[in-house]
Formats: C-alpha cells, structure tokens, sequence
C-alpha cells in the first residue's frame, strides 16, 4: 500500500474527499496532541486545540495553498492556537510551582510494564523538571525547541512555520537548548552516575 | 587553544551545521575537552528530553473531530439558508420598504398639490365672478321689489354662483369674499335710490 502524501490528500479534502480528511486525521492526530500537551501541558485542553486545528483545516480546505508543505500549515495553525491558548489561560490558570497534577495519566502509559514504586517516582521527578525548564523557556524558544526536539521539524520548516529567517531559528534554539542545559544540569550529571 | 563558540557547539550537536562546519568542531573536539564536555552535556540533554513523554488522544478523540466537522458542514448549510438568505432578505424588505415609502409620500405630496391648484383654481373663479356677476346670478329676496329694492345679502344663493359645492373653509372665505363685494356694491348704489325715491 502506497502512503499518499500530505498534498495529495489535501487536495483531494479540497475537492470534498471525506476518506482523505480521514487520513490527514488519522496520521496527525497523535502529533498535534503531543504537540498540544507539551505546549499547553493539559490533556483535554490539548486535545480540544486539537480538534479545533482538524476542524480549521476543514474550513480552509478551499483556501489551501500547495505551495507550501502541509505541516508547515498544520503547525502553523497549532502554534498560533496554543500561543492563543497560553496567554488565555495566564490570566485564569495558575500552576503552583512544582504542580505535578497532570503527571498521572501520562506517566500510566507510558511507564514500564513493572516499574517500582520508587522507580516511578524518580521518573516522575524527572518529568516534572523537564517540564518546567521547557516551560520556563520564552514562548519563541519553547515552540521552536517543541517543534524541533518532540515534532521532528527542521528549522527550515520552523523557520517558516513562525515566520522569521532561519538563523533567526538556529538563534532561538542555540539559546534555549543552552537554557535547558544550565538549568536541567543537575539530571545531566546524575545520568553520568 | 581557544574553545569554539557555545553556538558552533550546540549547532553541531543538534545537527544543525553544515558539513565544513561539522567537521571543523569534530577537529577541534579531539584537543579540546571543555568544549567536548559540552557537546557532551547536549547529547545527554537530548537523551534527558524524551523521556518527556505525552498521552495520546483518549478515545473518542477522532468522533469529537467528525463531529465538529459535521456541525461545522451543518452551520454553514444553515449559514448559506438562514445566514446569507435572511441578509438578503431583509435587504430586499428594506428596499421594498423604501420604494413603497417613496411612492407613499410622492403620492401624498401630488394628492395635496392637486388639492392645493383645485382650491386656488376654485377661488380665482369665485373672485372673478364676484367683479363679473354672471348674467345667470338670481338674486333672490322675501323683500325683493320689482323697482330693484334693497337686497340684503343672506339672499343671495351660494347655489347659483356654482359654488355649492365647495365646503371647505377656503371655499366659504371665498364666498364671504364675494358677499361682501356684493353688498359693497348695493350699499354704494343707495343714495342714488335714495334720491330717486325722494324725488
């Protein structure tokens, strides 16, 4: 079976095609929500953007260019969305410092099959800090480190998904892979153990 | 030796340089252990960062999608039907509307217009009767003499100036108008009379 490609398949949800609407589904659903979760660190918040990108796509489907890559329009969606999302939720949510509420479910599915108690906590521990120094990160840097570490973009897509130069990029990952560096040093070092 | 610049470093261990770069820092990582300690140090972040792992979408996630998209195909049908099509319309009854009120008042500015030239006609008649009594005029009186005694002017017929019609207020002011050219006039040929009786 031969993958059809992303343009393909847009431009087939362009003409109507409910199956290749599916298939766009089907294959970023999992990405955008990861990328959601990591951005916005909220499960149901995450998947709500989610859908409201499937759902933007949809309503675009005449207005898309082929020009550009299908992801580099998805994600750009999804970054205004989450970028949208943050700034709404500064004003109304306020995650205490060291809140791990929304460890649980991720940590249930993706922990080892047997994993010990202590295991688990250290793990969570871990987590917790990874999140909070990404977290941390000014929303330029963060976007541009989620997109390239977690979604596999390159900075040139990145580039183009938050309209600036690509040195421009190279610049803001340089920074925030440092930042993360300095500040998660402590678990560097306990990896060396 | 002078260490590379933290930016040449972290581009090489994201694999972010080009090659002349790439092996220009591989060169300078054999003499160098600060700077290996650091590529190093990003290498192990890179590990550190997986583990930050991520839920997938919970079940239902894709029926939540299709139903978004079928309420979204649905509110643009009843866009298209209530949205556009009741826009136009109350364009189109804002129009009528307009027309129907232009024609309204054009037909009530033309009605008193008529109105007003039929009353002006109706007193330049009545006040050109009143210089040129109409040979047909009869003047009528309970004290009325053959010799053409004093005829008072409640007499005269409204009905035999062909005025009977007119009941409107300008109308009557025209016809008092005439009364009292008529009487101006009989009053005016009194001595004369007078005389004549006497004599």
């Amino acid at each position: 079976m031969v993958l059809e490609s992303d343009l393909e398949l847009m431009l087939r949800v362009r003409e109507g095609d409910a199956a290749s609407f599916e298939a766009l589904l089907h294959r970023y659903r999992v990405p955008l929500v990861s990328f959601f979760c990591r951005m916005v660190r909220d499960q149901g918040l995450a998947e709500d953007l989610a859908q409201e990108v499937f759902l933007r796509v949809y309503k675009s489907r005449e207005r898309y260019q082929p020009e550009a890559r299908f992801t580099t329009w998805l994600y750009r969606i999804a970054t205004n969305l989450a970028l949208n999302a943050i700034r709404d939720r500064k004003e109304t949510v306020c995650d205490a410092p060291g809140d791990d509420s929304d460890s649980g479910p991720i940590l249930d599915r993706f922990a080892d099959p047997q994993p010990t108690v202590e295991q688990r906590l250290m793990r969570a521990d871990r987590e917790r800090l990874i999140r909070q120094a990404v977290g941390a990160l000014p929303e330029n840097q963060r976007v541009a480190v989620i997109l390239h570490k977690y979604q596999e973009v390159d900075y040139h897509q990145i580039a183009k998904v938050l309209s600036v130069s690509e040195s421009a990029v190279k610049s803001l990952l340089f920074r925030a892979y440092e930042t993360l560096r300095v500040r998660l040093e402590p678990l560097l070092r306990e990896g060396q153990i | 030796m002078k260490c590379l610049e933290t930016d040449k470093l972290i581009s090489y261990a994201y694999h972010l340089a080009d090659e002349s770069a790439a092996s220009e820092v591989r060169a300078h990582l054999e003499a160098c252990p600060h700077c290996r300690e650091i590529v190093e140090q990003h290498a192990r972040l890179d590990g550190l960062l997986d583990e930050w792992k991520t839920a997938s979408p919970r079940p239902g996630f894709d029926v939540r999608v299709r139903q978004a998209v079928e309420a979204q195909q649905a509110s643009g049908q009843a866009w298209g039907f209530w949205g556009w099509g009741w826009t136009r319309g109350l364009a189109l009854a804002s129009l009528a509307g307009l027309m129907i009120a232009g024609l309204l008042w054009y037909a009530h500015s033309y009605l008193r217009v008529s109105h007003s030239s039929a009353i002006a006609t109706r007193q330049s008649h009545a006040a050109s009767s009143a210089q040129n009594p109409s040979p047909e005029v009869k003047i009528q009186s309970s004290n009325s003499t053959n010799d053409g005694g004093v005829r008072p002017a409640q007499a005269i017929s409204a009905s035999a100036l062909g005025v009977a019609s007119l009941n409107e207020d300008k109308d009557a002011q025209a016809l008092e108008d005439y009364d009292l050219a008529a009487n101006f006039d009989l009053l005016s040929e009194l001595p004369k009379r007078a005389s004549r009786v006497v004599n």
